[in-house]
């Protein structure tokens, strides 16, 4: 192995020019402008904005999206090769030899994105406006809201890494606040400093890669990283890769830095669609994919991101069996078919683009899922138990239609979105070869069968069946200005799968940043066979279990793997039994163990950091006389350094 | 000093030659102090801080721009030279010195805001240090509503010393500058007109271990005149290079000397004076040594390393090393489990340390000038946040304990966003200038090829931004105490104070690229010799 | 005696200071062990000016006797305010600070 794919076509972006933007595509900083100037606007403004706010809120993402539009148009117009172009800004950090200027980088991978997060940010924000009309700090929430899509347009069109950072960081605090953004409930604080705490590591990893591409290349640009990449040893790509990786863990909640995000649906419902479904989650996918580069060379680096894959679409898919709240079963998913997109990015060439693709029809149908969940909880008095639903389809009619669109995308009929995308990836993982392909390929088939379980699960004991509701519980059919965007994410849901992938339009699109994967072998494959006829299987056992009979208003008594799933698999509890429960043992074994400062950081290495803190402040003993003899200590140690040294 | 060996030598006494012109900012501060002192003589008690203020605040702005005048001086850096040695080779005048006294020179400036701060009719300092906390006399004090005036020339004098310690070319010099810095300080540690008896305290542990640590700087001193035949840096570097004498004299020196400028700079294992004074002390002498003096110690300790020990790199950085390595992980650490929060600022503070140490440790110009912009931004923010913590109060005065911040963010939503934003600086967040300084030190320190302390410099910050955050969710997001502190609204000088710490610290973070700039220049030809 | 055994003996002075800061509890003696330690460096100081044949060692340690004077007047200050507030020298009992 040589360390690239032997005989695939590589044609990774620093190949390409990168020519300076002209013309319209000159402004395409305006899209970060808007939302960020609603943000200013909405968090500074204070009650005054009130009145106003949700339509400032709503029309700055709407503005970026014309804006990104424009720009998609206007690249259309270059031929394939001058698609890149780069939007110089003003010069952001110049240290000694090192120089970063803020620039956006726009070229299909980051339209892409860019069009996405604009689009469905815009319908989600428009539905926002009837979700938390009720809300007295609705005001707020738009500007958090307008902040997130400025920090996440700024992650992906960023030229360098440390910008991307900066994006990066911008979109963790948005999370941040708004998973918070309830905060008189504990546990939306819990959860938010919990989604803090665990993408700390991540960031911890990200900012390492970058520390280390500039001790490398000493640059930290696309263009000059990516060009020196090959020059580069194997063992630094790896480990470059790897760190990435980690980054991308913590941000795409998959395996083991997956425990935040099912917290994090403590959200208000809008924010789990945007922040948590459709884009901010899927920036792990995206630093992947733009890294490609790197991470060709290194089998390791790409064996690891496919087995992480691997394993957290299984995880999450899973999860999303045994859960009993809705949005927590759709996050289950979420962490699924991240899973699936991480595996595909993971397969390099072969799989980049399939794996985007089925990042952006994600983004619409687990969007409109998350919606359709949304209107059902607005509507039951914010219950989320499906055990409490039941019949809704006859009050929910539209809901109900397009929540089913959705289903139907994400266990992959034909001829809906998932099937177009999730497919390739499938048959991608099959073709890599060798003992890990069939692992890898199974794994994701076997994913596809228990989503068609699970989804269909979340379907039918929500819109069919009985009603279960509780006594209180009147719902109607939610006002137009919720229902049209889940009619347009129906829409896209239902033809974008299609759309992007037949004709190889959207290969052909992206294939100049990421490489182009091999010619598909046509719709109806063995694969793609048998993955329907497992996602059959699935839909039907769910209906025996759940259409069928009827559904226990309580949850049943459990064998052991239900219950294992119900407790997210045991995440917490390992969490608990390799970092907590040693990290409280050594603490106790010490006499003077003080508990007052690790209350709240549960559930990471932060008791085994706490407990060290609390026994290495007792050093800190408050006698001027032990600091003394302290400071001598550490003055016969420099000195027995400093000449042992020379010696 | 040679030059006035040889002069005695003769008999006859040449007068020194003193290049005033360049040594203005510095006579202009301690001026203003020697100014201060008469007025607390002849001015009437009442008229005094008005005096006080006048003659501080002015002679702060008349020394910053002097210090603009000649780093403007086009002779100066004529022919690439890198600066002048002034005043018979004591005192060095540089691109990176006049960077770290306009830097000082700022800083001061607000902390003396913060001391003159008394909007409420409370000066945050005794009305009598003399008299004995809960006795008549001081009670006689405080119901007359004096304070201690002399704490604006005592500031001056310490700002004077903090000025010269970074400039001063012989250790002779730097000795002076040490205690210049240091006397004052541990006077203005002891005036806290609460909680007197912790003041106290912390005045008396300063005092002891700081004198400590100057016997050992001192010491360390004696070791390297013994080694060189003199204190003047470029003599020792010179009588480095040749090797002249035993080597151990050379290394006990350095690190004797380095005991004295890291103690300085609270690292680890120098730095258990830290919190105990930084919360014992007054709030606002508490964000004069958080800033000033720790920008002038870095400054002596890069002059001192990069310029006397500057070729003998190799030998003291796997101590340098190691020192950094403690310091960030002991500071972040130790910092989690804090219940007050100028101590939690005080553990942090130690961890900052660290991270310039990181870029210390490259001995590069970059490493130099990622250290002075760091110095820079991190002071404007901590003098910020030290700010906040003074309009936290409740009836026995501030409220330090971190269980009365709980829900501070429901009552003030603003002064605890102001405050969040700094902790979010601290925590190198992007857009804030802690961002951007925290990337210019490690990048230096990654390029001087210190991968692994960067490494372990990003897991500290990672562990450090734990408590930053626990801050935040405090304030945030918990139910507020009943008895909670009031928030007094900021006067007229301490909310100036937070402004600008706010304002630097968020423009600093959006556009770091001129003081960068600045900064990179002025360190382009390091120290002068 | 050579100007070698002077700088031995200040080595030794120097450590006894360090150690009786260390070991005594008073406040007034442990800055006197401070002191000690100063006039260590003084003769260590006046060894190496006799050892290279300059005077600059001497001058210094009349610089450190200054200094040191002075830091006796601050020093003595920051004491006796403690001692009147405590009615106690020891440094063990200013211990509200710690943790």
């Amino acid at each position: 192995m040589t360390g690239t794919l032997a005989g695939l076509p590589m044609r990774a972006a620093s190949a390409l020019p990168t020519l300076a933007a002209v013309g319209v595509q000159r402004t395409a900083w305006l899209m970060l402008v808007f939302p960020l100037a609603g943000a200013l606007v909405l968090l500074l403004g204070g009650r005054r904005t009130n009145r106003f706010g949700h339509v400032v809120g709503v029309a700055m993402p709407f503005a970026s999206f014309v804006v990104a539009v424009i720009t998609f148009v206007a690249m259309l117009g270059y031929p394939a090769s001058q698609r890149a172009r780069d939007v110089h800004m003003f010069t952001w950090i110049s240290v000694g030899g090192f120089h970063v200027d803020a620039g956006l980088l726009v070229d299909q991978l980051s339209i892409s994105f860019a069009l996405l997060i604009t689009g469905v940010g815009s319908l989600i924000h428009l539905f926002a406006v009837g979700y938390m009309s009720h809300d007295p700090d609705r005001r707020r929430f738009f500007g958090y809201m307008n902040l997130f899509v400025a920090a996440m347009l700024l992650l992906v069109l960023a030229d360098n890494y440390l910008l991307m950072y900066a994006g990066w960081e911008g979109v963790g605090l948005a999370s941040y606040l708004l998973i918070g953004f309830w905060q008189y409930k504990p546990s939306a604080a819990a959860a938010a400093k919990k989604a803090f705490v665990v993408n700390r590591v991540g960031v911890a990893g990200f900012s390492v890669a970058i520390m280390l591409m500039f001790a490398t290349f000493g640059t930290v640009t696309y263009t000059g990283v990516f060009g020196q990449a090959s020059s580069a040893g194997r063992g630094t790509a790896t480990a470059l890769g790897l760190l990435l990786l980690l980054g991308a863990c913590a941000k795409s909640a998959q395996v083991p830095l997956q425990s935040w995000l099912l917290d994090a649906m403590e959200g208000p419902t809008p924010v789990s669609a945007l922040i948590h479904a459709a884009t901010m989650v899927t920036a792990g996918v995206y630093l992947i994919v733009r890294s490609a580069p790197i991470f060709n060379l290194s089998m390791t680096a790409r064996l690891a991101v496919t087995v992480v894959g691997a394993v957290t679409l299984l995880f999450g898919a899973i999860i999303g069996c045994a859960k009993d709240d809705i949005k927590k079963a759709l996050a289950g998913s979420t962490m699924s078919q991240i899973g699936y997109m991480v595996l595909a990015a993971g397969l390099g060439p072969a799989g980049y683009v399939f794996a985007i693709a089925h990042l952006i029809v994600h983004g619409f149908f687990k969007a409109g899922l998350f919606l359709g969940a949304g209107a059902v909880k607005h509507e039951m008095n914010d219950e989320v138990d499906m055990r409490r639903f039941g019949g809704l389809r006859v009050v929910m009619p539209i809901t109900a239609a397009t929540f089913t669109i959705g289903w139907l995308a994400i266990i992959g009929v034909w001829p809906f979105s998932g099937f177009f995308t999730k497919d390739p990836i499938i048959a991608a993982a099959f073709a890599k070869g060798g003992i890990s392909g069939a692992l890898l390929g199974s794994a994701a088939m076997i994913g596809a069968g228990i989503t068609a379980f699970y989804m269909t699960r979340v379907l039918l004991m929500t819109f069919t069946g009985h009603r279960r509701w509780e006594p209180d519980a009147h719902p109607h059919e939610v006002p137009p200005v919720m229902t049209s965007p889940m009619i347009v994410l129906a829409i896209g849901a239902a033809g974008a799968g299609a759309f992007l992938m037949l004709g190889n339009r959207f290969v052909d699109f992206l294939s100049p940043v990421t490489g182009a994967p091999p010619a598909s072998r046509g719709l109806i494959t063995p694969v793609s066979g048998a993955t329907l006829a497992l996602v059959v299987l699935g839909a039907v056992i769910a209906w025996a279990m759940y259409g069928r009979r009827e559904i226990p208003v309580t949850a049943p008594a459990a064998r052991f793997p239900v219950v294992a799933a119900r407790k997210d698999l045991y995440g917490d509890a390992v969490n608990e039994a390799v970092f907590m429960r040693p990290g409280q043992w050594l603490t106790r074994l010490s006499v003077y163990f003080d508990n007052r400062g690790v209350d709240g950081l549960v559930n990471t290495l932060a008791a085994t950091v706490g407990g060290s803190s609390g026994r290495l402040r007792r050093v800190q003993t408050g006698f001027v006389r032990s600091y003394a003899l302290s400071m001598l200590v550490g003055a016969v140690l420099l000195v027995g350094v400093l000449l042992l040294v020379r010696i | 000093m040679t030059s006035l060996s040889g002069a005695l030598a003769a008999a006859t006494i040449t007068p020194p030659h003193i290049e005033y012109g360049q040594l203005s900012p510095l006579l202009v501060v301690f001026g203003a102090a020697v100014a201060g002192v008469l007025v607390e003589a002849f001015v009437p008690r009442e008229r005094r801080r008005a005096f006080h203020l006048v003659i501080a605040l002015g002679g702060l702005v008349a020394a910053f721009a002097l210090i603009i005048s000649v780093a403007a001086t086009p002779s100066l850096f004529a022919h690439g030279s890198p600066g002048h040695v002034v005043a018979m080779g004591a005192v060095g005048v540089d691109g990176p010195t006049l960077f770290i006294q306009g830097t000082i020179v700022v800083l001061a400036f607000v902390s003396v805001l913060l001391i003159a701060e008394s909007s409420h009719g409370v000066s945050p300092f005794a009305a009598q240090a003399a008299a004995v906390p809960g006795s008549a006399e001081e009670r006689e004090g405080l119901l007359r509503g004096i304070s201690h005036t002399e704490v604006y020339p005592l500031t001056l004098f310490a700002v004077g010393g903090m000025m010269l310690f970074p400039a001063a070319n012989d250790l002779l010099t730097m000795f002076v500058a040490l205690e210049v810095l240091s006397l004052p300080l541990y006077l203005l540690c002891g005036l806290a007109r609460r909680r007197r008896l912790i003041s106290q305290e912390a005045a008396m542990k300063y005092f002891l271990l700081g004198a400590f640590s100057s016997a050992f700087f001192l010491f360390g001193v004696a070791m390297l005149y013994g080694y060189s035949g003199s204190v003047s840096l470029s003599a020792i570097a010179a009588a480095a290079a040749t090797n002249v004498s035993s080597a151990t004299l050379l290394y006990a020196g350095i690190a004797l000397v380095g005991i004295g400028l890291l103690f300085k700079i609270g690292a680890v294992p120098f730095q258990s004076w830290k919190p105990d004074v930084y919360q014992g002390a007054p709030t606002a002498v508490t964000a004069l040594m958080a800033s000033c003096t720790v920008v002038s110690a870095f400054g002596g300790l890069l002059r001192v390393f990069y310029v006397a020990f500057g070729q003998l790199t190799w030998d003291w950085r796997p101590a340098m090393w190691g020192v950094a390595i403690l310091t960030m992980l002991a500071g972040a650490i130790i910092a989690i489990t804090q219940t007050d929060v100028k101590r939690m600022l005080a553990y942090s503070s130690i961890a900052h340390g660290g991270f310039v140490l990181t870029a210390v440790v490259a001995a590069t110009a970059a490493g130099l000038s990622a250290s002075l912009f760091y110095l820079a931004v991190y002071g404007l923010t901590t003098i910020g946040a030290f700010a906040v913590v003074t309009l936290v109060r409740d009836p026995a005065g501030e409220a330090n304990h971190l269980s009365k911040w709980a829900g501070l963010g429901k009552r003030s939503p603003w002064l605890a966003g102001v405050f969040a934003f700094f902790l979010l600086a601290f925590a190198g967040i992007p857009l804030t200038s802690g961002f951007a300084g925290k990337f210019a030190v490690f990048q230096a320190a990654a390029a001087g090829g210190a991968l692994p302390l960067v490494i372990i410099g990003v897991l500290a910050s990672a562990v450090a931004a734990f408590f930053y955050v626990r801050v935040i969710v405090l304030m945030f997001f918990s139910d507020p105490a009943p008895d909670g502190p009031t928030v007094v609204t900021p006067g007229l000088f301490t909310g100036a104070a937070v402004a600008v710490g706010a304002a630097a610290t968020l423009v600093f973070g959006i556009a770091p690229e001129p003081l960068l700039a600045l900064a990179s220049h002025a360190a382009a030809h390091l120290f002068v010799r | 005696m050579i100007p070698g055994d002077y700088v031995a003996l200040a080595v030794i002075l120097f450590v006894i200071g360090a150690v009786g800061v260390l070991i005594r509890r008073n406040a007034m003696v442990i800055f006197m062990c401070i002191e000690l330690m100063l006039n260590a460096v003084n003769l260590a100081f006046v060894a190496f000016a006799r050892l290279h044949g300059t005077i600059d060692g001497q001058v210094i340690a009349f610089f450190v006797m200054v200094v040191a004077a002075a830091e006796v007047v601050v020093g003595l200050a920051i004491l006796m305010a403690i001692f009147r507030s405590r009615r106690s020298a020891s440094v063990d009992d200013a211990n509200l600070l710690k943790y």
